[in-house]
């Protein structure tokens, strides 16, 4: 969810296998670098092989071009690798979340599992709670949000989704994005 | 002026059709549906997962055709639960969760899956909501008639019996249940598991749902005849917290009742999830 000058991104750490739990630690949201942030769900398999593919290729572009990535142009990194595998996809649903540029606007990208991308100003989400997320999402959210107002509708927007989807849940973590630097805060959710 | 006795066969004769208790257990009948084919028509509303095998002949034919059920099913069940039910030497456990899926969406987190039958006998509630609250409490009316006929206590054996032979009148008809019935009587603390494909088991423990293997674990390994009343209750409501922990589809809250020679009796509510976060406090403080 992006506010004034930062951008929230949240998510459940449950690693299941259909309807049983096997792990509560799986982390799927991963920094970038100090201005991007990534989240994936769906084939964990394929978030894991994604995350050493993306950090690989971000690693290159550091020694190549001697600079940090933008957002922007990491969302279309992102999709290019998912359309590379049109027939025979990833079966993943990622997030991209950052701020831009030199006065820091927030800026935030989800595609689906083939690299069509979308740029909403406001939220995205994704995952198997998705229907949720986006209807408590769409109630909560307002525009130019601080970090710490942000932080507190992010939060309750996921627990409130989380609670209704039966397959997330079990822990949860929190990352705020502001020009200062990455909080992260672990809530405290259902484990049932 | 009413006769007591016109009263109570006035409303029999509405709630239910040809009731005749003392010939035949299995005649009181639901109604079908008014068409040729009554029997095909239960099956398509229901999204049937079983098939019969005399209807299909070649193999895509068969997956075709129960795509198709399935989507057309305009009765969804609200499926995952875990229940479980144990007798010991002191009387009889049962613990419950309360969450009622559609799919992955969590319906409700605050579902009644224990129905009294009456003052010393429970069933519980798995598979089809309705179908288990519409049996147990007729199965409750039936034991209720059978103690003013006879003027004794109808014993677990014999209700679950009447119930069994009601269900497999109903086989293949879609019905969804699977239910224990748990009671005391003069043979002590006992325990029948009803199923709507017609078996009727007798055991000391029992665990039905989605959760039941991981609730069977922790019941398994505790088990004895000659538990305490206190341990017995802590053994049931964590095994209970143990599935709402694994099995993504159940949770909500645990309900605990206990039955022995003076009638059921409901022992504790507590959220799955604070139950938890409990346990795991105490295991800490343990170790240290």
């Amino acid at each position: 969810m992006a506010g004034k000058n930062c951008v929230a991104i949240a998510g459940d750490t449950r690693f299941g296998v259909r309807n049983q739990t096997v792990a509560l630690d799986s982390n799927r949201i991963f920094k970038i670098n100090n201005r991007t942030l990534f989240g994936m769900t769906g084939l964990n398999t394929d978030i894991l092989t994604l995350r050493e593919s993306f950090k690989f290729q971000m690693n290159l572009y550091n020694l190549e071009e001697e600079r940090e990535i933008s957002p922007k142009t990491f969302a279309h990194n992102v999709a290019q690798t998912l359309y590379s595998k049109r027939f025979g996809p990833y079966f993943i649903t990622p997030i991209i979340a950052g701020l831009e540029g030199e006065d820091y606007t927030p800026f935030l990208c989800a595609t689906d599992l083939i690299g069509a991308m979308e740029f909403p100003k406001s939220f995205v989400v994704a995952g198997t709670g998705e229907e949720s997320l986006m209807g408590v999402c769409e109630t909560f959210y307002k525009e130019n949000m601080e970090p710490d107002e942000l932080f507190e509708v992010v939060s309750q927007c996921l627990l409130a989704a989380v609670d209704r989807d039966a397959l997330s849940g079990w822990g949860s973590v929190v990352h705020v994005l502001t020009k200062d630097g990455i909080t992260t805060k672990r809530l405290r959710t259902r484990k049932d | 002026m009413f006769t007591l006795g016109s009263v109570l066969d006035n409303e029999l004769k509405s709630t239910v059709e040809d009731f005749s208790f003392e010939t035949n257990f299995s005649t009181n009948q639901l109604m079908l549906p008014n068409i040729e084919k009554p029997f095909e028509f239960a099956q398509s509303i229901i999204g049937l997962e079983k098939d019969l095998q005399e209807n299909e002949n070649q193999l895509m034919f068969h997956q075709q055709k129960k795509e198709e059920r399935k989507e057309r099913a305009l009765i969804k069940g609200y499926k995952g639960t875990t229940t479980l039910a144990f007798i010991y030497e002191k009387g009889t456990v049962i613990a419950v969760d309360s969450r009622a899926t559609s799919g992955q969406y969590i319906a409700s987190q605050s579902v009644q899956k224990v129905v009294p039958i009456n003052s010393y006998m429970l069933g519980t509630l798995a598979g089809g909501a309705a179908d288990c609250q519409f049996f147990l409490a007729h199965l409750g009316r039936i034991c209720n008639l059978y103690e003013l006929r006879n003027n004794e206590t109808i014993s677990v054996a014999a209700a679950s019996k009447l119930l069994n032979n009601i269900l497999y009148s109903y086989r293949n008809y879609g019905l969804s249940v699977g239910s224990m019935i748990c009671g005391y009587d003069t043979r002590g603390p006992q325990l029948y598991y009803i199923d709507s494909d017609g078996s009727r088991l007798k055991n000391s423990l029992f665990s039905v749902g989605s959760g039941s293997p991981f609730a069977y674990g922790v019941l398994d390994a505790g088990y004895r005849w000659d538990l305490s009343k206190e341990e017995a209750l802590d053994l049931g409501r964590r095994a209970i917290c143990a599935a709402t922990f694994k099995d993504s589809y159940s949770g909500g809250t645990i309900k605990v009742y206990h039955i022995d020679e003076n009638g059921w009796v409901k022992i504790s509510d507590d959220d799955a999830s604070e139950l938890w976060y409990e346990y795991e406090k105490k295991e800490k403080k343990e170790k240290k």
